[in-house]
């Protein structure tokens, strides 16, 4: 066999050189935007209005074995502080009982949202004609599996090691009988996976990852720390590293669509109402795990959130896509309302429904309602007062056969549910900005608890349908609801949630509540 | 003390935080049952970690089967579709959270063993490079098999990639949507992998075109990956069900093509021409091709051919998608045997013997390993003589 020109140079390159020589992953993604080729149905299954730039860009350029390579080293350090040092010091055991109780809630939510994330990104990944740009989105499907992986090794950890297992234990389970799981699913689940596609990129990447996660996963760890866990710290820092390729594939979703017209018109509404629904359970729900859900705290939520998605995220991250058009949600100085009194408005609520929850919840003690009024002046009149009339009779207490449910009742406080954002409100018992909108449409009274939710519903009712927690509940006894919903612990009558956390106080058992003969009623038949 | 705490102090470190939180914990855990997800079957005796940490993450409501949880969807697509819903599939389960990963593989043992791979991959290419190994392959294998041929394959890996994008976004488990997207990143991983080959070999012999330009015209214009390429077009994007896609894909199209490619052409003969790189890729890819068997036999013979409540009618239905992606992975691999003229023969290992025998392991493999277990019967001599009808 004659010896080829080219073999004869390799040759003659080896005699003088025998260096060893490799492959870096820079020098194969570099060909990544030639894989792909032209074809007749080469078009995404999933219909959006802009167009995606077929020369499009991704920021991190990495190939699968790399990415494997850079999610293992953080997974050794990670896991490896977990299994050894936290194990050995005991540390689930070291955590406030109040704190242990939120992130039954923090990590099992975020983990539906990174659930979810992984469908999301796998319809931008399909829509997407660039491989670059789906290899950015592969890269946050990979991810969005190790993050859920992550939030479940909270759960996981805290319910083999640490004070109270139940609730950390099944979760995914009894999560769904709740006022706070309704809502939950809209932000984290629907409101990132059905739609749009390149609305779905807004909600999750733009809005979701860029504004919210900062202070879900990064702010957390603080007051996480602060209240003796160093579990969340580890895991969600380690999460957080991933989120700012998630944060750099939101930019060139937009990077990508920046020359269509249909940006233009579109992209901004769009905006603003992925910005109202994240904002609408987040601000509420964040603020009152991070306030009512500790005993140390760091600093008001206000601040936190002013910082983050006030001048962050609407100034900061927002202003670097202006050059492309996008401007600040209108809807952002309503959303500011909220970051004031909403997680109050919510914990009030919350409380008054903690049968239906899978985590204990505890009412302020002395010294956190002198935090509270001096961080939000006008609490007291409006909630310190109304918890100590609970407290009085005896809300705690098994015994008393008092549910603060009963209060709003009694008070002619009915509470609803917004059809959008399926987050609880009270109009006639609130400092936030949720008022009352009632409308009916096909023989079906919907409510809502601000303007911004009611134009959403109104261009497209089809899309929010979903019945409510009082509709699907309606003539049944709270007892009931709870068995049905597995809320029990292990001995099969003491519920996972309760009124306090107090290590001497006595636990509700199904037996306490099914006395009272709670019944659920939908208030909007009483209208 | 004050409950506001700033500067950073830690609860666990801080001796008056510590006090503090130790004071309000309990004396005794409040439950003894510590087991997540306790209320999971477990595929085996008992529920594994891969099972703790993925099984029901999905928050499906109890009209998909499986789910645990209810109502409707709190938001859905313009027009009212839902989220996800049974009709995304036409096939039927009494369970879609049932699927397991043989291998139990989480995210970070996926990870770890891909990693492996990769700093192994490293350092073998350092050993091959320093030894001089590449004198040794014969040129036309070189320049035209493995920059031309090899690369163009590269497109088909790069195909069905793709093709797992809406099967991610769509199916109805968790298990399933994880399964998916890494059996989806391993094929992106083998389109890499070929690139990194053709650009290691270009670093090694001067003149080597790495460029994508020749196997990307032979792929898209070329008459031995025709057939394939059109295949693949269809499973990518001309198929709407997720569970067709990747029936498609993974119980016919791959077992049958991408394995004789694979493990009968590139791999069997690359020693031949001297070419001990080669199969150092392709092993990869064939332990990938292996894991991805794994998952995909548990998810259509495990989980939906013996199905309690469905199994006999998923099984037609599969039946049936085999009769339609059978003849178009038959005529993909007749395009292919137009290959055989471009090599150099060597009797007994190119000629037309040794590639039927080569014909009748795949497909003795395929009908023992995916036809029979949905009783399809096939008539394999008869589809390896359509084949090579395509030698030219």
């Amino acid at each position: 066999m004659a010896i080829s020109t080219a073999t004869k140079a390799a040759t003659d390159a080896l005699a003088v050189n025998r260096a060893p020589v490799s492959v870096g992953a820079q020098e194969v993604h570099r060909w990544l935007q030639s894989f792909t080729w032209d074809f007749d149905k080469n078009r995404t299954k999933y219909s959006t209005k802009y167009k995606m730039a077929n020369d499009t860009k991704e920021q991190f350029k990495l190939i699968a074995k790399e990415y494997a390579r850079m999610e293992s080293v953080k997974d050794e350090r990670q896991f490896g502080s977990l299994q050894d040092v936290l194990t050995r010091v005991d540390a689930a055991n070291r955590v406030h009982p109040k704190w242990n109780e939120s992130m039954k809630v923090i990590s099992n939510f975020l983990e539906v949202g990174e659930y979810n994330a992984i469908a999301a990104t796998g319809m931008l990944w399909d829509s997407a004609t660039a491989p670059e740009q789906k290899n950015g989105y592969l890269g946050q499907v990979m991810d969005e599996i190790r993050h859920t992986n992550q939030c479940g090794y909270i759960n996981y950890y805290f319910a083999k090691q640490g004070q109270d297992a139940a609730g950390h234990n099944d979760a995914r389970r009894t999560r769904a009988i709740g006022p706070l799981w309704k809502g939950m699913k809209r932000v984290f689940s629907d409101g990132f996976i059905s739609g749009d596609a390149v609305e779905c990129s807004i909600n999750l990447q733009l809005v979701g990852e860029a504004c919210f996660t900062n202070p879900l996963i990064v702010a957390v760890t603080e007051w996480a720390s602060a209240n003796g866990d160093e579990m969340t710290p580890t895991v969600f820092l380690s999460i957080e590293t991933d989120e700012l390729r998630h944060m750099a594939n939101g930019y060139q979703t937009v990077v990508s669509i920046a020359n269509d017209e249909a940006a233009s018109k579109y992209l901004n509404t769009d905006l603003n109402n992925a910005f109202w629904t994240q904002q609408k359970y987040f601000t509420p729900v964040l603020g009152m795990m991070f306030e009512y859900g500790s005993h140390f705290k760091v600093e008001p939520w206000v601040k936190t959130w002013n910082r983050w998605v006030y001048e962050d995220w609407g100034g900061i991250w927002i202003g670097r896509l202006g050059k492309y058009g996008v401007e600040s949600p209108a809807s952002l100085r309503d959303a500011k309302k909220d970051a004031y009194w909403a997680h109050h408005d919510l914990f009030l609520l919350a409380y008054a429904l903690w049968p239906t929850g899978f985590f204990r919840l505890t009412l302020p003690t002395a010294e956190e309602a002198e935090w509270y009024e001096a961080n939000y002046p006008g609490w007291y009149d409006m909630y310190g007062k109304v918890y100590e009339e609970w407290r009085a009779r005896g809300c705690e207490d098994p015994s008393s056969g008092f549910l603060p449910l009963q209060w709003f009742a009694e008070n002619n406080h009915p509470i609803y549910i917004d059809r959008v954002s399926q987050v609880p409100f009270c109009p006639s018992y609130s400092k936030g900005a949720s008022t009352l909108r009632v409308l009916e449409y096909n023989g079906k009274k919907h409510s809502f608890s601000d303007q911004w939710g009611e134009r959403m519903w109104l261009s497209e009712p089809e899309r929010y349908e979903c019945q409510n927690i009082f509709e699907q509940y309606e003539g049944r006894e709270l007892s009931e609801v709870i068995a049905e919903g597995h809320g029990l612990r292990s001995d099969g009558k003491t519920l996972i949630s309760q009124p306090h956390t107090n290590k001497d106080g006595k636990l509700w058992t199904l037996d306490d509540i099914k006395k009272i003969g709670c019944v659920f009623a939908d208030p909007l038949k009483a209208l | 003390m004050s409950i506001e705490v700033s500067g950073g102090r830690r609860g666990l470190t801080d001796p008056e935080i510590a006090a503090t939180i130790l004071a309000a914990i309990p004396d005794q855990p409040l439950e003894t049952q510590r087991k997540m997800n306790y209320f999971v079957t477990p595929r085996g005796r008992r529920l594994n970690e891969y099972e703790v940490l993925c099984c029901y993450t999905q928050p499906t409501p109890d009209w998909i089967p499986g789910g645990l949880d209810w109502g409707d969807w709190t938001q859905k697509f313009h027009g009212g579709r839902p989220s996800w819903s049974n009709e995304s599939t036409e096939l039927h389960s009494t369970d879609w959270h049932k699927h397991r990963d043989p291998a139990f593989r989480w995210h970070a043992l996926y990870v770890k063993d891909k990693a492996e791979e990769w700093r192994y991959t490293d350092r073998f290419l350092k050993a091959y490079s320093a030894d001089g190994h590449v004198r040794s392959i014969d040129p036309v294998w070189r320049d035209e098999v493995l920059g031309d041929y090899l690369g163009a394959f590269g497109f088909s890996e790069y195909g069905l990639f793709n093709s797992h994008s809406s099967v991610v976004r769509d199916c109805l488990g968790d298990t399933l949507r994880m399964s998916s997207a890494m059996i989806g990143l391993d094929k992106v991983d083998n389109a890499q992998m070929i690139q990194a080959e053709r650009t290691f070999l270009a670093k090694l012999v001067p003149g080597f075109d790495e460029s994508t330009d020749v196997p990307k015209n032979e792929w898209t214009k070329g008459s031995i990956y025709k057939g394939a390429r059109e295949t693949v077009e269809e499973i990518w994007q001309g198929t709407y069900d997720w569970n067709e896609i990747l029936f498609s894909g993974h119980m016919v199209y791959d077992p049958l093509f991408g394995q004789f490619v694979r493990r009968e052409f590139f791999l069997r003969l690359s020693a031949y021409y001297g070419d001990n790189l080669t199969p150092f890729f392709i092993n990869q890819m064939q332990l990938y091709h292996s894991q991805t068997k794994g998952i995909t036999t548990d998810m259509f013979h495990t989980c939906l051919a013996d199905d309690p409540e469905f199994g006999d009618y998923n099984k037609r239905l599969l039946r049936a998608w085999s009769d339609k992606w059978l003849p178009r992975t038959v005529n993909a691999l007749k395009d292919f045997m137009g290959i055989f003229a471009k090599i150099p023969e060597i009797k007994g290992v190119t000629s037309k013997d040794a590639i039927e025998a080569a014909l009748e392991r795949v497909f003795d493999d395929w009908q023992r390993d995916y036809a029979d277990p949905i009783g399809y019967k096939v008539d394999t001599s008869a589809l390896i003589k359509t084949v090579l009808s395509g030698l030219k």
